[in-house]
C-alpha cells in the first residue's frame, strides 16, 4: 500500500511560499507514488485542513514551515520532518525522500 | 466566485521591457508602475516593504524567476505585476540562478482571504508547474503572457 504523508505548509507572509511548497510536495509525492494531503496555513487561514483521522493514519508528517504550526498538538507522537518552505520550493523531491527515510 | 488570474490582470499588469540593472532598481521601477496603475498609493513606501520581505529570505525561487512581494498599507488593491527584465539580475536565488522573470505581488493588509489574495496563492502554486514555467519563459509578448495566465 502506498505510504501516506500529511503535511502542513506555512510561511511568514502567507502569500506565496506556503502555496508553492504545498504544490511542490504534492507534485513529488505523486511522482514517487505516495498518498499526500497538504494543509496550508497562509494568509487565507487554514485550508484543506487535516482531520485527526487523516493525521492518525499517516505514516509520516512533513512540516514545511518558517513559522509556528497552528494546533501542533494534533501531530503529537507522529514521526515528523521539519523543513523550511524555501527548501521545499527548491527541492521537493529531497523533502519527500527525507520524510520517507524517517520511516524506512 | 471565480478566482481566475485573468479576472484581475490586464495588459497594464505586464511589463515586457524592464531594463533594470539591479534587483532593487527592478523592484523600485515596478513599484512606480503599480503607483501609476493606481494599485499602490506610495511607491517608495511599498518598495521598502518589499525590500524588507526580501531581507528575510530571498524570493528568487530558482529557474530565473523571482516573486518579490510586500504586504503594505500603501497597497490600495492587492494585485500583481509580471515583468521580464532585459538582462538577468543577481537575486540570491535558491538555485543561484540570475533572475529575468519577476512576479511582483502587492498585498493589502486588509485583503484577508479575499479573491485577490487567492489569485496570488494560485499563481504561486502554478510556479511549481514545469509546463507553466516553460510557457511563461518562452512568451515574447504581453498578449502571450496574458493568454498563459488565463489558461
Amino acid at each position: 500500500m502506498a505510504k501516506k504523508i500529511v503535511a502542513v505548509t506555512a510561511c511568514i507572509a502567507g502569500i506565496a511560499h506556503t502555496y508553492m511548497a504545498a504544490e511542490n510536495l504534492k507534485k513529488f509525492a505523486k511522482k514517487e507514488g505516495y498518498d499526500i494531503k497538504v494543509e496550508t496555513q497562509g494568509a487565507m487561514g487554514v485550508e484543506n485542513r487535516l482531520s485527526q483521522s487523516e493525521i492518525d493514519a499517516a505514516d509520516v508528517v512533513i512540516f514545511a514551515v518558517d513559522t509556528n504550526v497552528q494546533e501542533p498538538d494534533r501531530f503529537e507522537g507522529k514521526k515528523t520532518l521539519k523543513v523550511g518552505t524555501s527548501e521545499v520550493v527548491k527541492d521537493g523531491k529531497s523533502a519527500i525522500d527525507q520524510a520517507i527515510a524517517l520511516i524506512n | 466566485m471565480s478566482s481566475k488570474l485573468s479576472d484581475f490582470i490586464s495588459e497594464k499588469n505586464i511589463v515586457m521591457d524592464l531594463h533594470a540593472k539591479t534587483r532593487d532598481e527592478a523592484i523600485h521601477q515596478l513599484a512606480l508602475i503599480l503607483q501609476q496603475n493606481g494599485s499602490v498609493s506610495d511607491a517608495d513606501d511599498f518598495y521598502h516593504d518589499v525590500l524588507h520581505r526580501e531581507s528575510l529570505t530571498t524570493t528568487g525561487i530558482g529557474n530565473n524567476i523571482a516573486i518579490p512581494h510586500g504586504k503594505s498599507t500603501s497597497v490600495i488593491q492587492s494585485t500583481m505585476l509580471f515583468a521580464k527584465n532585459s538582462e538577468p539580475l543577481a537575486w540570491h536565488s535558491l538555485d543561484g540562478s540570475e533572475v529575468n522573470i519577476i512576479f511582483l505581488m502587492a498585498v493589502s493588509p486588509e485583503s484577508k482571504g479575499d479573491a485577490h489574495l487567492r489569485m496570488l496563492a494560485k499563481l504561486s502554486g502554478k510556479l511549481m508547474d514545469d509546463d507553466f514555467v516553460k510557457a511563461i519563459k518562452s512568451a515574447q509578448t504581453s498578449e502571450e503572457i496574458l493568454k498563459i495566465l488565463k489558461s
